[in-house]
């Protein structure tokens, strides 16, 4: 099945949501264009792992197409509710993830002469390692660290998703941080950075 | 492997380091399997045709009445003002004000009283 591109780039997605609210399945489709691809990336850099990103992407759009008939236009923004959703859905399955430590010869070669498997090793581990961290944050908090360093956003811009002022958000970014090097920190040496 | 870079809490230059790498994880491409399980979804909760948007509440339309919430902010700071206002002037004429308020109430009461011709009845 094949997508057509965004074939309503006038309409907010707010209105396409209201759209689909009034039974309009192209709304759905124009919706489904623009919005999975951003859910699937956030999805795969919290995860790291295709298949669980496209089962958040897709529990987070069956949420998304629950909620349509509630949604009130200019309270939130389609995207921002979003994020927040593949966020917590995301945590939710960090926090239960208990990945059994891959076996060194069970990892592939690579096909061209790159890192070693020991190098791809612990850069894997390491990312878990994060992942993993940012779940033990408070919700405000992974959500500034995350709009920060994964979304390259600017303080104004996360504080206007937050709804918070920029004072906060650099408090919440500095204490999502410093919470981050506290839990990373027994394991700095294993990960690989000198102690 | 080791890389520099001190776990210091004051120096997590590498913590950044690490933040970045896997803000960078280029996502895989979207599979069309993906997109139709979506769609699916969509189509199986599509609402009736028609339905109705979500009333706005109560309290939103009367924000909005009276103009916004930086109007809503305006008529808070006028009516702490007022509030304020209003304490310096009892504070310049002093207790005595609240007092000779509250003689006059009761005087007002007993003429009340006689306008109704109690004391007459009794005497």
């Amino acid at each position: 099945m094949t997508m057509a591109l965004d074939s309503q780039p006038e309409l907010t997605d707010s209105a396409l949501l209201a759209r689909y609210a009034r039974g309009d399945a192209a709304a759905a489709q124009v919706l489904t264009v623009r919005l999975v691809p951003r859910v699937m990336a956030q999805a795969y850099k919290m995860l790291g792992d295709r298949a669980e990103a496209e089962d958040v992407a897709q529990e987070a759009l069956v949420r998304l197409w629950r909620i349509a008939p509630d949604w009130r236009e200019g309270e939130a923004q389609v995207t921002t509710w979003l994020y927040r959703v593949v966020a917590n859905l995301c945590t939710d399955r960090l926090r239960k993830r208990k990945r059994a430590a891959v076996p060194l010869d069970d990892v592939a070669d690579p096909a061209d002469p790159g890192p070693s498997v020991e190098t791809r090793m612990q850069d894997a581990a390491r990312r878990d390692a994060l992942r993993a961290a940012l779940a033990t944050l408070p919700e405000r908090q992974r959500l500034a660290v995350m709009l920060r360093h994964f979304d390259g956003a600017t303080n104004p811009e996360i504080a206007e998703r937050l709804g918070v002022s920029v004072e906060a958000v650099e408090s919440l970014t500095a204490r999502g941080k410093r919470a981050l090097a506290k839990v990373l920190k027994g394991r700095v040496a294993a990960l690989g950075y000198e102690g | 492997m080791t890389r520099s870079g001190p776990p210091q809490d004051r120096d997590a230059a590498w913590l950044d380091a690490l933040l970045d790498d896997v803000g960078r994880t280029p996502p895989p491409a979207v599979s069309d399997d993906l997109m139709a399980r979506v769609m699916a979804d969509a189509v199986a909760a599509l609402p009736a045709p028609g339905g109705a948007p979500a009333p706005v509440p109560i309290w939103r339309q009367v924000v909005e009445g009276l103009g916004g919430w930086s109007a809503i902010g305006g008529l808070v700071a006028a009516t702490v003002t007022g509030f304020a206002v209003g304490l310096g002037a009892l504070d310049t004429a002093g207790a005595d004000a609240i007092w000779s308020l509250g003689s006059e109430m009761s005087l007002d009461s007993e003429a009340g009283l006689n306008a109704y011709g109690w004391d007459l009845e009794e005497s």
